[in-house]
């Protein structure tokens, strides 16, 4: 018998990864409740807004309600891909597939690289489709296409690779639902560093900081350092939806700030996983 | 075909596995005893790398079992295997073929010559929830032969089966033996083994007591059993 290939085993893996997920039933149900969700958002397109007495345009009705959509479908999909992940270890090891797998001439790498490639395909395909239907709902509405919309979400899918390594590597250390919480947790406090960024950098947050009575700004505040060093998945998809619209250059910082967050998390899940004791 | 020396294996305070040595030879029907808790299982478990020595090296088929190459040559059998019940016993056979490289054709091929040899011609084609752990125990035998493997790694392969179905896997796994196949049989049917067994060794406490030819154990009208017995207890 012949080693096989190790990508072609990664592939296999991963295919089978993919099934195992689709075969569930939760995973449907939450795929087409999902899908219907977005589907009736279609209705909010045809509204009439008024904001400050002054009412908006179809088109800008449009542009600002695909991107609230963007950001809601993202988000939405890095919490089932963490829901999805963080059962995946211990499903293989209960129904005897993680040491049928290791049982034959493949290294741990192959394996936990095939997981983490079926599940971060299957995620990033999940959001891919509910980003591509609000794109065909917003191209309708505004009689023109948005590609962006599209290339904004493959941006975000690494949000999604960061999400499955880190339950992935979680699930390892702690029981599945504290690696789900600690995934959540860290996506959270993403969301609030950003909200306080955000903030501080419009004009509004620019006086509330020059006001005598506030505290004396210290060189480095702890928003500053946790927006530049805290996996920044909110920001990164803050950078991915600026190429929807008009919002001027993308910032790539937070988008570098996740791909290196994945780089480190790989790293470290493979080299845990190495030494992992397979019952 | 197998070689371990010297090996140790401890888990914090306790040894499970202490200075172990022996190898077992080509087409080699070779017998792994000890009451529960002997390091049997630790020492499968090293062979195939699901955990590593704390000391000491182990080889398959001359590749140290660190190698995902050395497994190349083994197929697995578990105590109490488990297949996931979504599938159906020709799905799980067809995936396990498919992660060793195998060719679709190939894998269909060797796949129908596996369900005849395991006994479940017109079986295989529903879900693994519906069989019985007998017929699960078949299965998981059937994907450890898949791939034509040179050694057979079989933890208590007869465990959960009616004396019939015992009596069906002992003769394949003899048929296996004729066609120069080396297994390793972790068992605590002591009369299965005398029967068909070429080899034993006798674990307790981690530490290897007697590893010798089955005829050469059983001497002066007693059985395995009662060598076993005066081993461990003595």
């Amino acid at each position: 018998m012949e080693t096989p290939k190790a990508n072609s085993i990664v592939l296999v893996v991963a295919k089978y990864t993919l099934a195992d997920e689709v075969r569930q039933k939760s995973m449907i149900v939450m795929f087409v409740i999902s899908a219907l969700s977005v589907f009736l958002l279609r209705e909010c397109y045809k509204g009439d807004y008024v904001v400050n007495g002054q009412a908006l345009s179809a088109d800008a009705i449009a542009w600002t309600l695909s991107k609230v959509i963007f950001h809601i479908i993202a988000a939405g999909a890095m919490f089932i891909s963490a829901l999805l992940t963080m059962r995946v270890f211990k499903r293989d090891r209960d129904e005897g597939m993680l040491s049928c797998i290791l049982a034959k001439p493949i290294a741990r790498w192959q394996y936990v690289a095939g997981k983490i490639l079926g599940l971060w395909a299957l995620s990033a395909l999940f959001m891919f489709i509910l980003h591509s239907i609000v794109f065909f709902i917003t191209s309708l509405s505004m009689k023109t296409p948005i590609p962006a919309y599209l290339v904004a979400s493959l941006i975000c899918s690494f949000n999604l690779l960061f999400v499955v390594l880190a339950v992935f590597l979680l699930s390892l250390l702690l029981p599945d639902i504290a690696a789900f919480l600690c995934a959540a947790a860290v996506g959270l406090i993403s969301l609030a560093v950003n909200g306080v960024h955000s903030l501080s950098q419009s004009q509004m947050g620019q006086a509330m900081m020059q006001q005598p009575a506030g505290p004396a700004p210290s060189g480095v505040s702890w928003w500053k350092a946790l927006y530049y060093f805290w996996p920044n998945l909110f920001g990164s998809q803050l950078s991915a939806s600026s190429l929807i619209g008009t919002d001027g250059g993308m910032p790539v910082y937070p988008l570098i700030n996740v791909l290196l967050y994945c780089l480190i998390l790989g790293v470290v899940l493979l080299r845990r996983f190495r030494d992992e004791d397979i019952v | 075909m197998i070689e371990l020396h010297d090996v140790t294996k401890q888990y914090g305070s306790l040894t499970a596995v202490d200075h172990i040595s022996f190898s077992v030879g080509k087409g080699e029907y070779f017998a792994l005893l000890g009451p529960n808790g002997a390091g049997k299982t630790t020492i499968v478990k090293m062979l195939l790398d699901f955990t590593r020595p704390t000391s000491g090296t182990l080889s398959v088929d001359g590749i140290s079992s660190k190698e995902p190459a050395g497994r190349s040559a083994v197929g697995y059998l578990a105590e109490n295997p488990r297949i996931p019940p979504n599938l159906t016993g020709w799905q799980y056979l067809q995936r396990c073929a498919e992660l060793l490289g195998m060719r679709r054709s190939e894998a269909t091929d060797q796949g129908g010559k596996i369900v005849e040899l395991i006994g479940m011609k017109g079986r295989e084609h529903t879900k693994v929830n519906t069989y019985s752990r007998g017929m699960i125990q078949r299965f998981g035998l059937g994907a450890a032969l898949m791939g034509n493997p040179k050694l057979l790694i079989l933890d208590e392969p007869t465990s959960g089966l009616d004396p019939i179905g015992i009596r069906e896997i002992r003769q394949l796994l003899e048929s296996l033996k004729r066609q120069g196949m080396t297994i390793l049989l972790n068992s605590h049917y002591l009369s299965e083994v005398e029967k068909i067994c070429d080899t034993a060794a006798i674990m307790n406490s981690g530490r290897l007591l007697l590893k010798d030819s089955i005829s050469s154990i059983i001497k002066d009208g007693e059985t395995l059993e009662d060598v076993f017995v005066r081993l461990v207890k003595g």
